[in-house]
């Protein structure tokens, strides 16, 4: 065994955090919960989608033919938990714009799609921002359920149906969008196809959905009789199921870092606070706090794990699942103990976080009021032990 | 980054699987418990021909030089396949802190003697207060040309059969609870001792023993006169993460055991794993566990590559602790009603849970330590001058 990184790795680190003291204010954070939701935040994050295009990290695990570095698993770890540890915004190109559009592109789309969007979500410009379109109101966890209609009429499709919890599509140029194309087949995963859908198509609404504490993450989609061309096809008509399984693998690796990443820096930041408030001596405080330490030492290695997998061939089934319901249980927990720790000033608003009484630059309240949307992204809790159960262990499946 | 085993590593995980399961059944545990030794010296005498007592020991003790990672695979298997007996009293408790503080001629006479199984040895150093506090240490050690011992230790692991201790005591009342501590090296059948086991849950022989001035020369002591707490600050490292190595082995049995009974086990005609009150569950137990084993060898990395290790070993012990006694009670509750009975394996290892949280160091005490480092260190972002 070895736990120790490579030079390129370490060298990579120091970059990077170079990268942040030159570009952002002393003490700036931010997260991927914030970004669509803020408007100055957002801005940044455009503007810094840019700078790390330019440096080569935006989609440095793509190929050099398609505008990355064919970096290392290795290096996309460092890079997902520093740029989180550090709130660099900007990193993803919407929903899925870097992690699995483009991968999904180059590995089933047609030359004319590499040609036109992998060269712009490597620009970082916002005509290479992507929103996902997989959640029905009536296919959520049961996603292979979603009846979004695609019906091929000539040289079109036309596109009738409704997606929801759409984040950033209010941001977005494009929709990654998932639909059915066949109704008549019963093995439901064989009627889906994958689109390239232009935002900017007539009959297309959207309309923002506000959660409780004004932030304007999500949004609801509307498609009525949108015509998207068939060359916007990606991929096989009704393959779509498989490739977005496939696609999935793309981002496994990420789940712990970028989650591992974030959350050392708000447990650092609260270390920090309590030290000079003088709560740190306490003992439920401390206690609490070196609890949260150790199973953040955990995630973090079991993210490691999950990239050693990968780099030896393997294909992760239940890790990231693993690795994603460890980091809610660590962020709700590390939630609830900053409010403890911040008492009343826990209440302040987070989208009035200029306010004098601010602690922490808001962040406490942040992930306190955001992070149950966080554990339905991308799978609930009890979807994922479902996963874990059913591969992990052999058991039957359960739903 | 590499989390593979290496060669020897898997060597040792086969060869010990194969020789546990062959020589130490349940049953021969269920046996050893009314036992009065509490071992096997048949199996004590093999474990000598393979090596195992003298495992990392240098070649010039008779040891076989491997290194401290294979020592913890190994420990791991003998946590997974339970093995009542001395092993980590004499290896783990006394010949690693000897093979780190003896003199060279203190090595050359005892440790050939631990690695060829002419000796056992045990470790004496809690006393009444139950704690790893200094403060507890209060048996006394007082200088009379020879050193004149009095007083009691307790949970002393193996102490009815040991040949010799190592013993914590108090040589000086300083201020500083840790200063004024010294190790004795005492045979552990001399005059003035007296030893009786203490009736554990688990039956596994953890000794009262009795210092009634109780004569030891100058010369056998371990270490520095007045520095002897060095030694158990070592003990909280490297004993403690190879306790939390044993535990991962119980830890993965029960993981194992539940798991494939939620597969047997029929009701409403239905395997009880396929319902998700008890799939979650175990799925949950997957997520501790494995999170917990990278960090258990990611301290034992440490400690093999001499790096600091202190607050890695000591995450490491306070989230095993409660890692292993949630996953029993777990796999116990997944069982229902059998899990409570005494022909269950499950029990046998449920019971030993208490013995391994208390042993050098409970969760309170460990995340005391982490905090500590906690406080001692910079944040990460104060590093670019934030």
């Amino acid at each position: 065994m070895d736990f120790k990184f490579g030079e390129k790795e370490e060298k990579l680190r120091l970059e990077i955090r170079e990268f942040v003291k030159k570009e952002f204010p002393p003490g700036w954070l931010s997260s991927l919960l914030e970004e669509d939701g803020v408007d100055e935040i957002w801005e940044v994050a455009l503007a810094t989608s840019k700078k790390l295009a330019k440096k080569g990290w935006l989609t440095m695990s793509w190929p050099e033919e398609y505008g990355g570095k064919g970096a290392s698993l290795w290096e996309q770890l460092v890079y997902a938990e520093e740029a989180s540890y550090w709130g660099i915004p900007g990193v993803t190109m919407g929903v899925g714009g870097v992690d699995w559009v483009g991968p999904t592109i180059m590995a089933f789309g047609s030359e004319e799609q590499k040609k036109k969007h992998l060269p712009l979500i490597a620009s970082g410009e916002p005509d290479g921002i992507w929103c996902t379109g997989y959640s029905e109101p009536n296919a959520g966890s049961d996603l292979v359920s979603m009846r979004t209609k695609a019906a091929r009429e000539g040289d079109e499709y036309v596109i009738n149906g409704q997606k929801i919890w759409t984040s950033a599509a209010h941001r977005s140029r494009w929709c990654w969008l998932a639909a059915r194309t066949d109704f008549d087949n019963p093995k439901k995963h064989q009627g889906i196809s994958l689109f390239v859908v232009d935002l900017k198509s007539e009959g297309i609404t959207i309309r923002p959905l506000v959660n409780y504490a004004g932030y304007h993450i999500f949004n609801e989609v509307f498609f009525d009789d949108v015509r998207v061309p068939a060359a916007n096809l990606v991929g096989k008509e009704n393959k779509g199921w498989s490739q977005l399984m496939h696609a999935l693998g793309f981002e496994r690796g990420s789940i712990g870092g970028r989650g591992y990443g974030f959350n050392k820096r708000l447990l650092d930041e609260l270390i920090k606070y309590t030290k000079e408030s003088g709560q740190f001596q306490q003992p439920e405080v401390r206690s609490k706090l070196a609890d949260l330490a150790i199973l953040l030492e955990s995630q973090k290695l079991l993210a490691y794990e999950t990239i050693w997998k990968m780099s030896k061939g393997a294909i992760p089934v239940y890790e990231p699942s693993r690795d994603k319901v460890l980091n809610d249980h660590i962020v709700e927990y590390m939630a609830t103990v900053g409010t403890e720790i911040l008492g009343v000033y826990s209440q302040l608003d987070p989208l009035h976080k200029h306010s004098r009484w601010t602690k922490l630059k808001g962040y406490v309240e942040i992930l306190y009021w955001l992070f149950p949307g966080l554990l339905f992204a991308g799978g609930t809790d009890e979807i994922e032990l479902s996963i874990i159960g059913q591969f992990a262990l052999k058991l039957p499946k359960s739903y | 980054m590499d989390l593979d085993f290496s060669e020897d590593q898997v060597m040792i995980i086969d060869s010990a699987k194969r020789f546990l399961e062959k020589e130490c059944d349940t049953e021969k545990v269920r046996e050893l418990k009314e036992d009065e030794k509490g071992y096997d010296p048949a199996t004590w005498a093999k474990m000598v021909e393979m090596g195992w007592m003298g495992l990392i020991l240098p070649e010039e003790y008779g040891g076989t030089g491997m290194e401290f990672m294979d020592l913890m695979v190994l420990l791991e298997q003998m946590g997974k396949n339970i093995l009542p007996g001395p092993y980590f009293a004499a290896i783990v408790l006394c010949s690693l802190p000897i093979l780190e503080y003896a003199t060279d001629e203190q090595k050359k006479e005892i440790l050939p003697k631990i690695a060829n199984g002419e000796e056992i040895w045990t470790l004496a150093s809690m006393e009444s207060s139950g704690s790893y506090e200094a403060s507890g240490v209060q048996l006394k050690a007082a200088l009379e040309g020879d050193y004149i011992l009095n007083g009691t230790k307790l949970f002393v692991p193996y102490a009815n059969v040991a040949d010799r201790l190592l013993v914590i005591a108090r040589t000086e009342q300083k201020e500083n609870p840790e200063d004024g501590i010294t190790v004795f090296i005492v045979d552990a059948k001399g005059p003035g001792i007296a030893t009786e086991v203490i009736p554990t849950a688990a039956h596994d022989k953890q000794c009262e023993v009795m210092f009634d001035n109780v004569r030891v020369p100058k010369t056998d002591v371990l270490g520095e006169i007045n520095k002897g707490w060095d030694v158990m600050e070592f003990l909280f490292q490297r004993g403690a993460l190879l306790k939390c190595a044993e535990m991962v082995g119980g830890i993965q049995y029960a993981l194992e055991t539940a798991s494939s009974y939620a597969k047997e086990r029929m009701q409403f005609d239905k395997p009880i794993g396929s319902f998700q009150a008890i799939q979650h569950k175990l799925a949950r137990m997957v997520i501790d566990s494995e999170g917990l084993r990278y960090l258990v060898y990611q301290a034992a990395w440490n400690i093999n590559m001499g790096s600091p290790s202190a607050l890695q070993t000591s995450m490491a012990k306070a989230r095993t602790n409660e890692v292993y006694q949630k996953m029993c009670l777990d796999a116990i509750k997944i069982h229902g009603a059998i899990g409570f009975t005494e022909e269950l394996d499950l029990g046998l290892y449920f019971l030993r849970t208490k013995a391994s949280e208390f042993a050098l160091g409970d969760t309170s005490f460990h995340r005391e330590r982490v905090a500590i480092e906690l406080e001692d260190q910079q944040p990460l972002f104060s590093t670019i001058g934030w």
